[in-house]
């Protein structure tokens, strides 16, 4: 008798939403998707993360933009987008036919806008969830304000689930004292997931010109550099919430993303790491399988923070 | 430079062969069928690199014949250094061929391509279709120093006049081949020019002096290259055929340009529509 070895399950459920893989690609990293549509097959990937879109249209700051550094990317794009109105208008429709699962992601500088750009959104079909961009720190202090205080984060959480039933990932800073802390406050204000992290915020200086190198000074260092720094925000983060992290931060492998999962991630998503190679969704995706088939477990779910002995579980 | 339907894909490109003209210069030839044949003058590709900084390097097409492709490049960091080591038999991973190319139809008959350094790769398809189609061309080239002046003789063997000039007077005019280009100008029906920015903001200057309008291929650092991440902009005229549609601001930031992408609005642009 043959007995035939089962696929591993690398599916992924975040509320009512299944995702065929456990790979979504980072908001900001990946247009809306139809950009990495002739390198990627894109019915191989969990979700595209759309870009930010905020209440107001937004031309986004100066260049320079992107400084690549030692094992990592320095951004300060600043949100540039078309508004929430010009956006439904002209935009969302394109995404109807994507492949993959396509998740809405809003920023904003007040809670209302959190509200009003999270309820016209999420009213689309075509969006299957909605990403509450919380932490962005290149647009002043405003933007990553409400990932950095535990009762502006609920505000801004409570207003957007107070709008929408489709799922809710609220993505999460990693420039504060205690993660941990925030993701309670935002679990218990209704997320039904937890993006952890974005980027770190940092800067290079060149010394040559004796000036900041990016247009806004500052920006989010993505990429390599700051993988250890996500892999242990999503392990204090699995010991403080059990709704489903979706772990980001300089993955670019399989391995990497095993390093997530391990510590408590159910998902992944990988940002910068399309720019490094736009293959590494269909590598990761692959080489999770391969790992699950070679160590005998049925399931993705099967090894979800089984490094991390404070691991809550996911309920 | 309207953006048509993408051929871009991305390849497994073999190295088949190797010079370095200069010393911190190398020309780098693949076996790459997809983008030799799909190539515009003045696309690019993106060359993913191995080790250090976590984007992959935007490289103008220099050469595509056949299935053949090359690839110029000076060696200013770890991604280029790696590139640089490539011999032949080595693999390498391409994405492309990427951006909008130059509207070679635009420029007239009688062109003045400008070259600052490696800005040389972008300009090669451009002068053979041009010449191939009976249009004059002259090279007006700019470098460091005589070592710099690679492949100046190639354009010259093509039939196209060739001006150089470089920064220590080691070879043709001392300076800046902008200022050159004005003191030879011949008469040229329009301009096509890569190099750095502060050559291209010159060329557009001189452009404007001359009367005549100027195509410019943008070098910037690219993330993704292909239009994704909105990291490599450049200030747009929003009457530009090539402005992204973008709604002016309720307030606070109703400007008469938009941010375009370099990497897939261009790198090409007119130089009059940039506000930069």
């Amino acid at each position: 008798m043959v007995i035939k070895a089962a696929v591993p399950d690398v599916s992924v459920r975040i509320a009512d939403l299944t995702l065929r893989a456990p790979t979504l690609m980072g908001s900001g990293c990946y247009g809306s998707g139809e950009e990495y549509a002739p390198f990627v097959d894109l019915a191989q990937i969990g979700a595209v993360v759309l870009k930010s879109v905020t209440r107001l249209p937004r031309l986004g700051n100066e260049t320079p933009r992107l400084v690549p550094v030692a094992a990592g990317l320095l951004n300060a794009i600043g949100l540039q987008n078309p508004g929430i109105d010009s956006y439904l208008a002209n935009d969302v429709g394109k995404f109807a036919d994507r492949p993959c699962p396509v998740i809405g992601s809003v920023a904003g500088f007040s809670v209302d806008d959190y509200a009003y750009v999270t309820e016209r959104l999420a009213a689309r079909d075509e969006i299957a969830a909605i990403e509450l961009n919380i932490s962005c720190p290149n647009v002043g202090h405003e933007g990553e304000t409400f990932a950095c205080d535990p009762h502006l984060a609920e505000q801004a959480t409570k207003a957007a689930r107070a709008v929408t039933k489709k799922p809710l990932i609220v993505k999460l800073s990693p420039n504060v004292t205690d993660i941990a802390a925030i993701a309670r406050v935002v679990e218990a204000a209704g997320a039904d997931a937890l993006a952890v992290i974005n980027t770190v915020r940092g800067m290079s200086i060149d010394v040559d010109r004796q000036k900041p190198r990016l247009g806004n000074q500052s920006g989010g260092l993505s990429g390599a550099a700051i993988r250890p720094i996500a892999v242990l925000a999503v392990w204090e983060v699995a010991r403080a919430v059990r709704i489903p992290i979706v772990g980001q931060g300089g993955i670019e492998t399989a391995r990497d993303a095993l390093e997530f999962v391990l510590a408590g991630a159910s998902a992944i998503s990988i940002g910068t790491g399309n720019f490094t190679d736009p293959r590494a969704p269909i590598h990761v995706a692959d080489g999770l399988r391969e790992y699950l088939a070679k160590r005998g477990y049925s399931s993705l779910c099967d090894i979800v923070g089984r490094a991390n002995p404070g691991f809550l579980g996911v309920s | 430079m309207s953006a048509l339907e993408t051929s871009a894909a991305v390849c497994e490109a073999v190295v088949c062969d190797r010079r370095q003209p200069a010393s911190d210069v190398v020309i780098i030839g693949l076996s790459a069928p997809n983008i030799a044949r799909n190539a515009r003058p003045g696309q690019f590709v993106m060359a993913i690199t191995q080790g250090g900084e976590r984007v992959a390097t935007a490289l103008g097409i220099y050469e595509a014949q056949g299935d053949r492709i090359s690839l110029m490049l000076v060696v200013v960091g770890p991604r280029t250094r790696e590139l640089a080591l490539l011999e032949p038999g080595d693999r390498l991973a391409l994405v492309g061929p990427l951006g909008n190319g130059f509207d070679l139809g635009a420029l007239g008959e009688d062109v003045a391509l400008v070259a600052g350094g490696v800005g040389l790769a972008s300009l090669l398809l451009p002068a053979q279709q041009l010449i191939a189609r009976g249009a004059r061309v002259h090279l007006y080239y700019g470098a460091r120093t005589a070592e710099a002046l690679v492949d100046a003789e190639l354009f010259a063997s093509l039939g196209a006049g060739v001006s150089v000039a470089t920064d220590d007077g080691s070879r043709g005019h001392r300076g800046y081949v902008t200022e050159m280009m004005e003191r030879e100008w011949r008469g040229h029906s329009a301009i096509a020019a890569c190099g750095p920015s502060p050559m291209l903001r010159a060329t557009g200057a001189a452009a404007r002096t001359l009367g005549v309008r100027a195509a410019l291929s943008l070098e910037e650092t690219f993330a993704c290259g292909v239009g994704a991440c909105w990291g490599c902009v450049v200030p747009l005229a929003r009457s530009s055929a090539q402005a992204p549609k973008f709604p002016e601001a309720a307030r606070g930031e109703r400007r008469e340009y938009v941010h375009a992408r370099i990497c897939k609005e261009g790198p090409v642009f007119w130089a009059d529509e940039l506000q930069w």
